[in-house]
């Protein structure tokens, strides 16, 4: 009996111990993550001076002078309109492809069913300047060379494996019996995936369109390489703030808060989405 | 996967596929034959345009610069892969153990992963400067001497291998952390009942259930930190001297600088050949595991 009741005790201040770590450690990597947005999220918000003081100050007046200095500065804005022209004609030009590759893929015989699926696989893992250094001298000749046009052309190399894959998983959740139905009354395979498929999938289609959005709006080297003025992008417009000796502190991590943004929104909005993304790209992947 | 559809002549199959073919054709089957063409070639984006065989090739494999930039890479994804996996790992069973709702520490790292690359090379810019930044002002604080992180030879790698921990760390621990939440309740319940401890339950039960995951996520983020460029590109260019050089920006400053294509290409051939080779290992490894 009264063994018992000390081992139970032993049991729960261990078990407390043990909690109370998870709990410090938990709290440790959330401060690792998140400190260094905040930090530059503040250094954003201070003048010049303020930026460069040392001790660095926590406490300080506020200013949006780094911001108003940002949006009036000559190119980075039209780097901005840029990367909001290529992700949405990526994008749409991804969906457009990928729904009814997947809907084949899953539903539909096709020959030569493994040659595409180790395609996908290699177009997705091959690192971009394989990709690149060729299509330079092609993109000249065709007109497509520093075009929003040929940057979201050039994209699906690595955004249409990705959504192939989630809605792929996406349509197999949905059951045959159901398409089994309506052929018997006559729909057609593209009446089936646009009445029956794209409305059951919408979370899906979401989750893929957001994803494919954020590699789109993050994406350097191809950028770097496939554009040189009209079509540069925000992470290129990023760059041009990277000086070394400059300590323009302000107009750097201004420019880095704007390009994040857009994306961390998007992410709050739609966070379950992408966990279940990442998890099922992961998995394929 | 294929159930037996009676299938209606009405659109075949091939019309629903064909775009993503063409797509794919052009964006990465055109530019692998053509690479593989310009790699036994001197090309310098102009006119000059001779076949040289497998000379590009050989002047690579006997220059010792080529093979200190390969040595960097494999030393960056070995460091940043394995740090990303232990940390996010370990968060992952520590978050799953706390039995709360986990939504806020999941936002809070997943943050960091919809920082663009280029992003987060300036952020650790302004965080890691010498002489202003925070993070000497706090190690300063607890009794330790400033450091030149990207600035000098000792710690510029180390500080590359810490910025990609800080962004892709939440990667790890999000899909583990999934992978943890779906296990079977029913063994591991019946093994707290037979007293078996917390410890014993993990590496007996939990991680033989998670290896073929775990394996997959040590794929993604291997094959990942290989291919690295942002971040190196964005804070040290590859310096001091090539202490940081990694194949995609050496291979950048081989086409873009030196205006070497057939040499930028014929690294980039033997680049794609050595992430086959791991992916294919690795692969391998789980398929046994499994078996």
């Amino acid at each position: 009996m009264i063994g018992n009741i000390g081992k139970s005790v032993r049991f729960r201040t261990k078990g407390q111990i043990s909690l109370a770590c998870a709990y410090t450690f938990t709290g440790v990597m959330i401060l690792f993550s998140l400190f260094p947005i905040y930090w530059v999220l503040m250094t954003s918000l201070k003048s010049k001076r303020d930026s460069l003081a040392n001790p660095p100050l926590w406490i300080f007046d506020p200013t949006a002078v780094n911001f108003v200095k940002l949006w009036s500065h000559e190119t980075f804005k039209y780097t901005f309109l840029n990367s909001v022209i290529v992700t949405v004609v990526g994008v749409t030009l991804s969906l457009a492809i990928a729904v009814p590759a997947a809907y084949a893929i899953t539903r539909m015989k096709i020959k030569g069913r493994n040659i595409v699926g180790v395609w996908l696989i290699l177009a997705y893992m091959l690192p971009e300047f394989l990709f690149i250094l060729p299509m330079f001298s092609l993109y000249q000749w065709l007109g497509l060379y520093d075009t929003h046009a040929g940057l979201a052309l050039m994209y699906q190399v690595h955004v249409l494996p990705l959504s192939i894959w989630l809605m792929c998983s996406f349509f197999r959740e949905i059951n045959p019996a159901i398409d089994e139905a309506a052929k018997m009354e006559g729909a057609s395979n593209w009446v089936i995936l646009v009445r029956i498929y794209i409305p059951c999938s919408l979370p899906g289609l979401a989750a893929t369109a957001i994803l494919n959005a954020i590699w789109i709006w993050s994406e350097l080297a191809i950028a770097l390489g496939l554009t040189f003025s009209r079509a540069q992008t925000v992470t290129l417009g990023v760059t041009s703030f990277r000086g070394y000796a400059a300590f323009d502190w302000g107009a750097m991590t201004a420019a880095s808060i704007t390009a994040i943004v857009p994306m961390i929104l998007f992410a709050l909005a739609a966070q379950k989405h992408i966990v279940k993304g990442l998890t099922l790209g992961a998995v394929k992947g | 996967m294929v159930s037996n559809h009676r299938y209606t002549k009405d659109i075949p199959a091939m019309c629903f596929i064909l775009p993503c073919l063409l797509v794919l054709a052009f964006t990465s089957l055109y530019p692998l034959v053509f690479g593989l063409v310009i790699s036994f070639t001197n090309w310098n984006w102009g006119v000059q345009f001779d076949f040289v065989g497998t000379k590009n090739f050989l002047q690579l494999l006997t220059d010792s610069e080529f093979w200190t930039v390969v040595k960097n890479t494999v030393v960056f994804s070995f460091f940043a892969t394995t740090i990303e996996v232990i940390l996010g790992f370990f968060l992952a069973v520590q978050v799953n153990k706390l039995g709360i709702n986990t939504g806020l520490i999941r936002t809070a790292m997943m943050l960091p992963l919809m920082v663009s690359g280029i992003v987060v090379a300036l952020m650790s810019k302004v965080i890691f400067d010498p002489f202003f930044g925070i993070i000497n002002f706090l190690i300063g604080k607890i009794g330790f001497a400033p450091s030149a992180f990207y600035g000098a030879a000792e710690t510029a790698m180390a500080s590359i291998i810490a910025v990609d921990v800080w962004w892709q760390t939440g990667f790890v621990f999000i899909i583990m952390l999934a992978g943890l939440r779906s296990l079977p309740r029913d063994p591991i319940e019946a093994a707290q009942v037979e007293g078996a401890s917390e410890f014993t339950i993990f590496w007996k039960l939990k991680l033989p259930m998670l290896r073929s995951l775990l394996i997959t996520v040590i794929i993604i983020r291997a094959i990942d930190t290989l291919k690295v460029f942002d971040i190196v590109f964005g804070t040290t260019g590859g310096g001091p001297g090539i202490r940081t050089e990694v194949i995609q920006t050496f291979v950048y400053r081989t086409a873009y600088s030196y205006q070497q294509i057939g040499k930028a290409m014929a690294t980039m051939i033997l680049f794609a050949f050595l992430i086959l080779l791991i992916a294919l290992t690795l692969q391998t490894l789980q398929k046994r595991l499994e078996a």
